[in-house]
């Protein structure tokens, strides 16, 4: 039976400031060693200061994912040398002097597997490593420390997994639920890394490590897996080792060839005390966790009479299902829930777009009741949420200034349609051998109307008029 | 200070007569690595705040110095090492801070043993300082220079560190009062760490009610520092000449056996007995199982958290210039760390193996251990006694090379010290005997946070003696 | 009682610490003398000791706050090009 593990590294980057001072969380828009300071630096004589909300929105995450969580949690150095390391050692947690660190037996499903949680660990990012130079030989290694102190959760499951494809069934979950819980942006560059280790039946663990993203991971572990089986009829020995996945030749390539151990010299961070969480932070904590996916997908159905399908892709996108629920009530659940997958989703559909849009509640919901009133037609609906997007003016602004109103006047339709049937000969012979043909005609009726056309209206004084059915 | 407010002279002149002083003296004693150059001006600062009569600080421009491995913004601090040769602090520790808000003036930056490791100042990359009373012994460590800038009266007062004794031991050589607070009294921003789970700032003065003072101004909770603890703002000179009558005093029979002191110590510490009874305490013997213990257990735990605290100085970031074009990086660090000191890079070694993997159980973790067994033996001794003694160390100041080729020999000079690092309880060292022109001190405990108290002791044993002026 | 600790084992560790013992025998010699000295904390009897630490309570921790350190902090460090800080090549 093959068994894979993960080691997820996911930042918190909806924090404000890193891990052990008040530089900013979030390192991305800063010029190389600008978001540095005395403390992530490890200048001389410098202290960590803890985050009181990483430590906050940890918990949640191990509350979220079903952990126990400790009444104290503790600190340890991990001590080595690396450059993009500015005291070289990380702090980080342990759990050697009883359960310390922020959770442990944790449990999550993925379809309908559980994938049981080993532990979960708050620790600092270490800076970043950038490459300048034509030639190896010349090839200088430049550090930039925005990156250093940044709050990591790392999350290490067991080896519950059989596939690759529940690995990535995952990760996906796992992005979803963090952005849900507001800890997390997922979708930022490096903002979620991942490890796996690997064993088929009867052979040693091997780690994969330097996986660059989802999609590589889920490629690497099938590598993995098909090496191993590969070896094994082969009666080849599979060594534990650790092995780095080659994004170029998307191959796993053995990392060290000697069976060092790294030592780390394990101790406590005595600049940091045991940090007390009681109950009363806890239940404050599980108070205010926003709800989960799981449960919002079985309100939507249940309540609102939502498709599975749609509920599925509503619930587990934070911004959309922020907007439903904002622009929903007793009546249009079911409608907003069906504009925003099928129409809103493809129009705002990547992070800068939604980060500039203009569009809010109270427009879907008048545009939802617009359309029941026959105000504007669906297509004509489309064409408002556009503009609405770019400029968030009301409704009824775009609607007068695009002049999308409806068009549903049986006196001014039946011209507009005697108008086509006149300029369509040939279709109309067509149509009376072939209805399928009057979809045609109904489209150049929308044509001449701008789309304003009410389809249905449209479609029945058609047929009248051709005299079919 | 009463003379500044009275006007006997000015700030500006006492600083300048202080800066002559230590031109003439320090080329031979070396307490001091760097003076302030900004030292006059800062006087005649404080010189037109209180002639334009505005707020004046409490030190009234009093000046101190400070061990080099406490940050000054701008400032060179090397902590006696060639490896932090050209390292400028960007930032001013808390101490120094709350000084500067008080108007003191930082008037340099005093030797040290490299790293702090050391208990003779002999390890400072820099040459050693000589201890005033007997230019061919050293004045203690690892704050040796900043027992002699007070012994020598280069200044009126100065900052230590105290990580196993560094604090007491020079003050004991030297003949000043130097006190080592709780742990968690005094900020520890800005202090290079060493061994951060026991280390502390602290002062080193003239006398007693001085130390009071200045524990006063750099005591307290400090933001910046996350294992400071509240002392809810007490005033430690509030009568501080209460005396001891009725107290009980425990002599700590592992620190004053007979085989581990040299005779004029024991002398002079049961001399001190006899003292504290004539000021109405009651002294009685009492044994700590655990000290015999101690010494190994400190340097087990401050190798290990040395090698930790000590990793960043791999000169990539910080340091001295050596250009790394060409070198790979190991080699790279290895070559810049060969610059640590011999003592600092023993200790790296150590550091090494007892955390290490297959070593950590017989080593660390039993030093951890010993460390609480320890803990819970204080605990229940001040249960019934006040404060606790012990003459600060087993010897008088030795001869230059002396204690520094037996590694074993050197380690027991801590011997009485490294219980209260270990602890984190206060302790001080008071000035009481001259033998043979070489200073002997008391070194007394008290229970964490009861440095108001300590400090009554140290008063009244101070006010018994009468002792010579340090040799020009 | 224990053989010292073997020179080898020395010579690793100060490897891992980074420091460079070609021409250092004696202090091998020392800290082996040293942790001979160590021996002592066998007869401790502290088995079953448990470790003292501080605690502090999570509201006593500092806010979550950007606050841009005000300095150019990369002045004072070594810095290749006023960007980068430079380090040597990894293997």
């Amino acid at each position: 039976m093959t068994k894979i593990g993960l080691e997820i590294h996911c930042q918190l980057t909806n924090l404000e400031s890193k891990l052990f001072c008040p530089c900013k969380a979030d390192y991305r828009k800063f010029e190389p060693n600008t978001n540095i300071c005395p403390i992530c630096m490890g200048i001389p004589g410098s202290l960590p200061l803890l985050n009181k909300s990483a430590v906050e929105k940890a918990t949640l995450i191990a509350m979220a994912l079903d952990c126990r969580t400790p009444d104290k949690i503790a600190f340890f150095r991990k001590n080595y040398f690396y450059p993009d390391l500015p005291k070289n050692f990380q702090i980080t947690q342990l759990n050697v002097y009883g359960n310390t660190s922020i959770g442990w037996e944790g449990k999550i499903s993925v379809g309908d597997k559980e994938i049981r949680i080993r532990r979960i660990q708050l620790e600092e990012d270490p800076g970043r490593l950038i490459y300048e130079g034509a030639t190896e030989k010349t090839k200088l290694t430049l550090v930039d420390y925005n990156r250093a102190g940044t709050p990591l959760v790392e999350i290490v499951t067991e080896p519950d997994f059989e596939t690759p494809h529940q690995v990535r069934e995952f990760l996906n979950i796992l992005s979803d639920l963090l952005e849900n819980l507001n800890v997390s942006d997922p979708g930022l560059e490096g903002a979620m890394r991942a490890d796996a280790n690997v064993s088929i039946e009867g052979g040693s663990k091997v780690e994969i490590k330097n996986i660059g993203s989802f999609h590589d991971l889920e490629k690497a572990v099938h590598f993995e897996i098909t090496r191993q089986q590969s070896l094994a009829e082969r009666k080849i020995e599979i060594i534990q080792e650790t092995r780095h996945w080659d994004e170029g030749r998307k191959i796993t390539v053995s990392a060290r060839t000697k069976e060092e151990e790294a030592e780390y010299r394990y101790h406590l961070e005595a600049d940091i005390p045991w940090v007390r969480i009681n109950d009363d932070t806890k239940n404050q904590l599980q108070t205010h966790m926003p709800e989960s996916i799981s449960s919002k997908k079985k309100r939507y159905v249940s309540k609102y009479s939502i498709t599975p399908q749609v509920a599925d892709i509503l619930s587990s996108d934070r911004y959309f299902s922020e907007l439903f629920e904002n622009a929903k009530n007793e009546t249009n659940a079911k409608d907003v829930a069906n504009m925003i997958t099928t129409d809103v989703m493809g129009l705002l559909d990547t992070r800068e777009k939604r980060n500039v849009s203009k569009l809010n509640a109270e427009h879907l919901s008048d545009l939802i009741a617009s359309m029941k009133l026959n105000k504007i037609t669906r297509s004509s609906a489309k064409l408002a949420l556009d503009e609405i997007i770019k400029n968030g003016k009301p409704l009824q602004q775009i609607i007068g200034e695009l002049d999308l109103g409806h068009v549903s006047d049986e006196e001014e339709l039946t011209n507009i349609i005697t108008q086509v049937l006149s300029e369509e000969i040939k279709a109309v012979e067509e149509a009376k051998q072939n209805p399928e043909i009057v979809n045609f005609l109904v489209g150049k009726v929308m044509q001449k109307t701008h789309g304003k056309a009410d389809p249905e209206l449209t479609l029945t004084l058609l047929k009248k008029n051709l005299a079919i059915d | 200070m009463n003379c500044i407010k009275n006007n006997e002279f000015t700030v500006e002149e006492f600083i300048a007569e202080s800066l002559e002083h230590i031109n003439k003296v320090d080329e031979k004693l070396h307490a001091f690595l760097r003076i302030n150059d900004l030292a006059i001006k800062k006087a005649k600062e404080i010189d037109a705040k209180i002639k334009s009569n505005q707020n004046v600080g409490r030190c009234y421009g009093m000046p101190i110095s400070v061990k080099d491995n406490i940050c000054m913004e701008g400032s060179k601090t090397t902590c006696a090492s060639k490896v932090l040769e050209n390292f400028i602090a960007p930032y001013t520790s808390t101490v120094i801070s709350k000084l500067h808000s008080e108007d003191a003036i930082i008037i340099g930056k005093t030797n040290l043993d490299e790293f702090a490791m050391g208990l003779s100042t002999e390890f400072s990359a820099y040459g050693p300082s000589r201890n005033p009373w007997n230019n061919d012994c050293v004045p203690g460590g690892s704050s040796g220079g900043s027992g002699v800038s007070v012994a020598a009266n280069e200044c009126i007062a100065s900052l230590g560190s105290d990580t196993g004794g560094s604090i007491r031991n020079p003050a004991s050589f030297c003949s000043v009062v130097g006190l080592k607070p709780t742990y968690g009294l005094v900020s520890r921003y800005g202090l290079v760490s060493y061994a951060n789970s026991i280390e502390q700032i602290g002062p080193m003065t003239k006398t007693v009610e001085d130390s009071a003072f200045l524990l006063n101004m750099i005591s307290g909770i400090d933001p910046n520092d996350n294992t400071t603890i509240d002392n809810k703002n007490q005033d430690y000179l509030n009568n501080i000449d209460a005396g001891i009558n009725g107290k009980k005093i425990g002599i700590v029979t592992e620190m004053t056996n007979s085989d581990g002191l040299s005779a004029d110590v024991l002398d002079a510490t049961n001399d001190s007995i006899k003292t504290f009874e004539k000021l109405g305490a009651n002294c009685e013997q009492v044994s700590l199982q655990m000290v015999p213990y101690t010494v190994a257990a400190y340097y087990t735990i401050t190798s290990t958290e040395a090698g930790s605290n000590l990793a960043r100085y791999d000169n990539v970031r910080y340091g001295y210039e050596l250009d790394s074009s060409g070198f790979e990086f190991n080699s790279y660090i290895s070559q810049a760390r060969s610059k640590l000191g011999p003592e600092v890079i023993r200790r790296m070694i150590l550091g090494g193996f007892v955390p290490s993997a297959g070593h950590a159980g017989k080593y660390f973790l039993k030093a951890l251990k010993v460390k609480s067994k320890l803990i819970n033996e204080i605990n229940y001794v001040f249960k019934k006694f006040d404060f606790l003694i012990s003459p600060t160390v087993p010897i008088q100041p030795f001869k230059f090379g002396e204690k520094i080729n037996d590694p074993v020999s050197f380690m027991m000079v801590d011997f009485n010290t490294v219980t209260a690092n270990l602890t984190g309880i206060p302790a001080i060292s008071v000035p009481y005997k001259i033998t043979n022109g070489l200073p002997i001190g008391i070194q007394i405990m008290s229970n964490h946070l009861e440095e108001h108290s300590l400090l009554q002791a140290a008063y009244a044993l101070e006010k018994t003696v009468d002792l010579p002026e340090v040799p020009a | 009682m224990d053989n010292l600790v073997n020179e080898e084992e020395i010579s690793e560790v100060a490897k891992l610490m980074k420091i460079d013992l070609k021409d250092h025998s004696d202090h091998i010699k020392r800290v082996q003398k040293m942790l001979e000295y160590f021996d002592i904390l066998d007869s401790a009897n502290v088995e079953s000791e448990e470790i003292t630490i501080q605690e502090i309570d999570l509201d006593k921790l500092r806010n979550d706050e950007h606050i841009p350190y005000n300095k150019n902090l990369l002045k004072f460090l070594k810095s290749y090009k006023e960007k980068y800080v430079k380090a040597p090549k990894l293997n």
